[in-house]
C-alpha cells in the first residue's frame, strides 16, 4: 500500500466517521425524518373539554441511518475503493 | 282498567327515564354537532420492536347528533382524509397513500358510523365515559369496532365564544384494530409497522348553526 493509498483509506474514514457524528448528534433515528410532532400545551378551554394534549407537525429534518448516512458511507467507500484500484494499477505500471 | 294502564304506562316512562343516562346541563333536547375545526385531530399509533410510529391527521369532519338526556341516542359520523395522514417521514406519506397500503385514491376517506351506545358513566353533570360502538371503514373494509369515549358537555359561555359559538362537546375516543382485518397485508406489517393499530380522537363541536 502506497502512501496516496494510505491517504484515500484516512480521508474516507474521517468523512464516516463525521457523518456518523452527525447522525448520532441528530438523534440517531434509523430513518431520516421531514419533520418531527410537538406536543403541544393543553388550554383551558381543552382541559375543560376533558381533551387529551395534541401533537402539533414542525418541518424539521433530522439525519437518520438510512437512506442519508448510509447512502453517504456506502459511496465514499465505492470511490475509495476506486481510488485505491487506480493507484495500485499506476504503481504497477510504473514499476514496469 | 284505564288507571291501571294509565298507571303501567307511568310507571313504564318512570322506569325508562331512570334508565336514561344523560348531561345534565343548560341546553335540553335534541343537539347537533358539528366537528369542523382544524385543531380537531385523529392519531394512529404503531409500536414494533423496530420502530415506533405515529400518523395524525387534522381534517377531520362530522357531525354528532344526540339527546342531551339520553346519550344512548347518540348518532352520527366521523371522517378523515387518508391523503391528510402524515408520519413525519414524506416518502413513508406516500408510501401510505400507496395502492400497497390504505390506498388513497381508490378509497380516500376512513370513517366512523355511531351505531349505539352502551356502558355510560356517568364521571360529572357534564361528562360521560361510554363505550360506542361503530362502523369503522378503511380501506374500503367496514367492521365493528367499539371504542372508549369521555364525552364532555360545555354550556355556551364567555369561555366557550373564544372557541366557537354555541354549546361545545369534547369528544376523547381511543380504541384498536387489527389492519389485517382490513385487507392491509403489506411485508412490512408485523416487522416495521404493527398489525394492531391503536387510534386516538381528540375532537371539539359546536351546535352553533
Amino acid at each position: 500500500m502506497n502512501s496516496k493509498q494510505k491517504y484515500i483509506i484516512l480521508v474516507a474514514l474521517i468523512l464516516i466517521a463525521v457523518v456518523l457524528i452527525w447522525w448520532l448528534v441528530s438523534g440517531g433515528e434509523i430513518l431520516s425524518k421531514d419533520g418531527i410532532w410537538v406536543e403541544q400545551e393543553i388550554s383551558e378551554l381543552d382541559k375543560a373539554l376533558g381533551l387529551e394534549p395534541q401533537k402539533v407537525y414542525q418541518e424539521k429534518f433530522i439525519l437518520g441511518l438510512l437512506p442519508h448516512t448510509a447512502v453517504f458511507s456506502g459511496a465514499v467507500i465505492f470511490i475509495s475503493g476506486i481510488l485505491i484500484l487506480i493507484f495500485k494499477s499506476k504503481k504497477i505500471k510504473e514499476k514496469k | 282498567m284505564n288507571t291501571i294502564i294509565k298507571t303501567f304506562i307511568l310507571l313504564l316512562a318512570a322506569v325508562s327515564m331512570s334508565f336514561a343516562q344523560g348531561f345534565k346541563v343548560k341546553a335540553t333536547g335534541e343537539q347537533t354537532f358539528n366537528f369542523e375545526d382544524k385543531r380537531n385531530q385523529v392519531k394512529f399509533f404503531s409500536t414494533t420492536p423496530l420502530e415506533d410510529i405515529t400518523g395524525i391527521s387534522n381534517d377531520v369532519k362530522g357531525k354528532v347528533t344526540l339527546n342531551v338526556t339520553d346519550i344512548k341516542s347518540m348518532k352520527g359520523s366521523i371522517t378523515i382524509s387518508v391523503a391528510s395522514i402524515k408520519t413525519a417521514i414524506d416518502l413513508r406519506d406516500e408510501h401510505l397513500r400507496s395502492e400497497n397500503w390504505l390506498n388513497a385514491e381508490k378509497y380516500p376517506e376512513i370513517t366512523f358510523s355511531i351505531k349505539k351506545v352502551g356502558d355510560v358513566k356517568v364521571v360529572a353533570d357534564n361528562k360521560l365515559e361510554a363505550k360506542v360502538t361503530g362502523d369503522f371503514t378503511v380501506h374500503g373494509v367496514t367492521k365493528e369496532t367499539v371504542a372508549d369515549v369521555t364525552l364532555t358537555y360545555l354550556d355556551a359561555s364567555e369561555q366557550t365564544k373564544q372557541f366557537a359559538p354555541g354549546d361545545l362537546l369534547g369528544v376523547q375516543a381511543k380504541f384498536n384494530i387489527a389492519l389485517s382485518d382490513f385487507d392491509v397485508e403489506n411485508m412490512v406489517v408485523g416487522q416495521k409497522v404493527a398489525d394492531e393499530i391503536e387510534i386516538t380522537a381528540t375532537l371539539r363541536g359546536s351546535n352553533a348553526k
